[in-house]
């Protein structure tokens, strides 16, 4: 397909993928002006000249990140094939919440293949199943044959509304199609939406190398050498100075009291295990639901530390504080509030400590393993709202690492 | 202008879409960001492509010290003080003559080379970021200024421009605006098997099932560092030198299938909880 620049072919081109481009943005991939100019020179170089290829020379042109593989994988998958899959992984029971999902169950229903009561007679684990196997019925269909697809309604999950985003779809004929890779859902694990694990950790840890301290004496000054060696008579004296960078260093504040914590404090600390290797001055303390006038320095919390003394601390130091910042409102709000203390009404209340240190320390952010789609509404909610009101909070996924770092590198 | 199309190698198992990606970039000019998991053959790949396409390779390791100009030239400084202060000698170097004391880096040699070069910068994720902004226009414009003589230096012929990166996100988004950028997936069974028959022809295919079986299977444990390619290269190896059928239930050898000493200490407790948060 060698199209040289004849007006017409580009309007045609242009008209065709900006509606693309404009699914993709809303799947939360950005791409703009650039791509589309770099796209139409790809047409014009002759590098597509199937559907399969059209689809990896895309994705090298749209998606720079692979967190955004999977959303353009779907995106793709739902213009050129009009099946349109859910953004969670296979054996995950956030489907249950998706749009995909409840419009299947819709249907299966009005056709008469699930019963009124399938959500009662089912088990989820079944229901999951079938649609998923539904799923990839679909696409088996698919991949393979030429076909007219995308008018609308032939898919199994009935999204009318959106023919006109349709297209001609031309054969696969490569021994693996376009959908086939989609339907392997690879890069699902690296999706921005996704909680931090062991696997993705590296990921994370990545991200964090952006916070870095001092170099070493490896920069030679021209000018002081040249000036020295003049001085010395002609005898050279090499002159060598540090590399400016930011030394930084970083405080992490650990919630490891109650139960909520626990399946995160593996991995956090996994985390925070590879930071020490990072950043040398790093201490790691912790504290019991919330911070009252002392933290600790160990796991177990027998040595104690005043948070009068971590207040005297560098205001340019960074401030992690991992927890679910849930708890009754007394807890945080009410003198005397430690559950491990609750007799003692002269010590401030809790929130009077944490806006101390919101103040003292510019550059924090609170690291919340609730996913935030529940911050709303989840049981001590109110505390979770209030503490958010002092600092920076993101959740623990690799989204949420992300923005932290780029909060706490602020300058 | 020649057309340069890489079809894989006896080294190298090219997996279709891969091939699809390197040539779409070659054709297009583009350089090619490959990044993935320790173990991909993201590194393998540029080397094997610049090997069947017969060119020529500059490679620049990346380091964090290194400086975007650096990669391009330097200036021997200390050398041309040297020269001043006790003469040159019979070296041939005139102290006037800048260019007698300019050490090209492996940028510099690529855009000064009269023919088509592979240029692979690995591992750039290793670089501080400012030195990914100035490599940015170097690379888009294929032309850099020697700052000392305000000079430019631009490519003959544009190299062929591989990027390796181990990190996911560390690059800045006008860099990876300017590259095609492709993530290389964990070989699945079926392409390991591929990759291990191109190294191993005339190893018993047993052997090969059961070892590619066991490895599989150690990867789904959530070690902090799963085992990848070369682990298993290396492991098959040992296995056919040593002559043993690995056992699943107690692989031998695997000091060579992990390298951490948690992930070994965690494998002898038998430990083999898979990770789910």
């Amino acid at each position: 397909m060698s199209l040289v620049s004849g007006n017409k072919e580009h309007t045609t081109y242009n008209a065709l993928f900006v509606a693309f481009m404009r699914l993709l943005r809303d799947y939360g991939v950005p791409v703009g002006l650039r791509e589309l100019l770099e796209l139409n020179r790809g047409f014009e170089k002759g590098v597509v000249n199937d559907l399969d290829s059209l689809f990896i020379f895309m994705r090298l042109v749209f998606v720079k990140r692979v967190e955004h593989a999977d959303a353009f994988e779907r995106a793709f998958a739902f213009y050129f094939y009009d099946i349109d899959i859910p953004a969670v992984a296979e054996g995950d029971y956030a489907l249950f919440n998706t749009d995909q999902f409840r419009r299947w169950l819709e249907k299966e229903i009005r056709e008469g293949r699930l019963p009124n009561r399938a959500l009662w007679d089912f088990t989820p684990e079944e229901l999951m199943k079938r649609f998923w196997d539904t799923l990839r019925e679909q696409m088996e269909e698919h991949h393979g044959g030429s076909r007219w697809i995308g008018t609308g309604g032939n898919s199994p999950f009935g999204h009318s509304g959106n023919a006109e985003r349709g297209t001609r779809v031309m054969g696969g004929s490569r021994n693996r199609s376009a959908l086939k890779v989609i339907g392997d859902r690879r890069y699902i694990a690296y999706s921005d939406k996704n909680q931090l694990r062991e696997e993705n950790l590296r990921q994370a840890l990545e991200t964090m190398k952006h916070l870095k301290n001092e170099g070493p004496y490896n920069r030679l000054n021209l000018e002081d050498t040249i000036r020295n060696t003049a001085r010395n008579g002609g005898e050279i004296d090499l002159v060598f100075e540090r590399d400016l960078r930011d030394k930084i260093s970083v405080i992490l504040l650990i919630d490891n009291g109650g139960y909520s914590m626990t399946p995160f404090v593996e991995v956090t600390r996994m985390l925070f295990a590879k930071m020490h290797e990072r950043f040398e001055d790093m201490v790691t303390l912790f504290f019991h639901n919330t911070i009252y006038e002392q933290v600790w320095r160990d796991f177990r919390r027998t040595r104690a530390l005043p948070t009068e003394q971590l207040l005297l601390r560098k205001p340019d130091t960074r401030l992690v504080v991992l927890g679910d910042a849930t708890m009754a409102p007394e807890e945080l709000e009410a003198r005397g509030g430690a559950i491990d203390n609750y007799h003692d009404f002269n010590k401030p209340s809790s929130i009077h400590w944490l806006k101390r240190l919101a103040d003292r320390f510019p550059h924090a952010c609170w690291l919340n393993p609730l996913p935030r789609e529940h911050w709303e509404r989840v049981h001590g909610a109110y505390t979770l709202k209030r503490i958010r009101s002092l600092f920076h909070m993101e959740d623990m996924t690799l989204g949420g690492i992300k923005g932290m770092v780029e909060h706490l590198s602020e300058k | 202008m020649e057309q340069y199309h890489f079809e894989g190698t006896d080294k190298y198992y090219l997996e279709p879409e891969l091939k699809a990606v390197v040539n779409i970039a070659l054709a297009m000019e583009k350089p090619l960001l490959l990044t993935g998991e320790a173990g991909t053959g993201k590194t393998q790949l540029a080397l094997e492509a610049a090997r069947a396409l017969g060119l020529p390779v500059e490679i620049l390791r990346c380091k964090s010290t290194i400086k975007g100009e650096e990669a391009c030239y330097t200036q021997d400084t200390v050398l041309r003080l040297n020269d001043a202060r006790f003469g040159s000698g019979d070296t041939g170097r005139h102290v006037q003559n800048f260019y007698d004391y300019v050490v090209w880096g492996p940028i510099g040699r690529a855009f000064r080379a009269d023919h088509k070069v592979v240029l692979l910068l690995d591992e750039i994720d290793k670089t501080e970021s400012d030195v990914q902004d100035n490599l940015l226009d170097i690379l888009e414009e294929c032309q850099f200024t020697i700052r000392e003589v305000n000079e430019t230096i631009k490519a003959k012929v544009r190299p062929a421009i591989f990027i390796t990166s181990n990190a996911k996100r560390e690059l800045s988004d006008p860099f990876l605006r300017r590259c095609f950028c492709h993530h290389i997936a964990f070989p699945t069974p079926e392409n390991m098997r591929s990759i291990v028959a191109l190294h191993y022809p005339k190893t018993h295919p047993k052997l090969l099932e059961t070892a590619i079986a066991i490895f599989y299977e150690l990867r789904e444990r959530g070690f902090e560092k799963p085992p990848a390619t070369s682990e298993l290269l290396d492991w098959i190896g040992a296995l056919e030198k040593t002559d043993t059928m690995p056992d699943p239930a107690f692989p031998p050898l695997t000091g060579i299938l992990l390298k951490r000493s948690g992930d070994i200490l965690r494998h002898r407790r038998g430990d083999t909880r898979r990770k789910s948060y």
